[in-house]
């Protein structure tokens, strides 16, 4: 069975996932080097999830947290393939 | 009384990946900066997820949410761990350039 949540609470649970999503996404701009990049992309893939959870909450629909599994997946593997790529390529040159 | 838990969860759970933001662009380091993120960030989809999990109060959803909190507190410190790994790489090769 399902419970009623007040729509204010999700519309500001997603209003502070949308103020996080611009302030990473600031740093994702002016970052010095790119590890500060690749960790402002984390921290977006998170967000994304968060945005998906709250959205099935919105939704009354119980199928988006498949998506949240696939996405923390992915996110994962694509942090640790770019950082592992660049520091092979630093340690070799 | 389980809506209450659920908006106190939900809140919480987003204010703490704003706070996970904010620390992402008011510090001034990489470390510090994923210490901000790393941590943060695993709490707050913790919260969001057993919120989640309490609103459709299904067992599929529980089991799902708990895949989901094991992978996340797997794999946070992992990737955290291999961004500042090829960071001291570059620092190494950035003060062999300055010796040479």
């Amino acid at each position: 069975m399902m419970h009623e949540v007040p729509e204010i609470v999700i519309y500001t649970g997603l209003a502070f996932l949308l103020l996080a999503l611009l302030l990473s996404f600031v740093r994702l701009v002016r970052g010095p080097s790119v590890n500060d990049r690749i960790a402002a992309m984390d921290l977006i893939a998170s967000i994304v999830t968060g945005f998906i959870i709250i959205y099935s909450m919105l939704w009354k629909s119980e199928f988006y947290i498949d998506v949240v599994i696939i996405i923390s997946l992915i996110s994962f593997i694509g942090t640790v393939a770019i950082s592992t790529y660049l520091r092979q390529k630093r340690k070799s040159s | 009384m389980t809506v209450y838990f659920v908006s106190i969860l939900l809140l919480l759970g987003s204010a703490f990946i704003l706070i996970a933001a904010i620390g992402l662009v008011k510090f001034n380091n990489l470390y510090s900066r994923m210490h901000a993120t790393t941590k943060a960030t695993s709490f707050g989809t913790l919260l969001l997820l057993i919120a989640v999990s309490l609103f459709f109060n299904t067992p599929a959803i529980y089991i799902k949410s708990l895949l989901v909190i094991i992978f996340i507190y797997l794999t946070a410190p992992l990737a955290a761990h291999s961004i500042a790994k090829s960071f001291i790489a570059k620092k190494d090769k950035d003060s062999k350039k300055q010796k040479d």
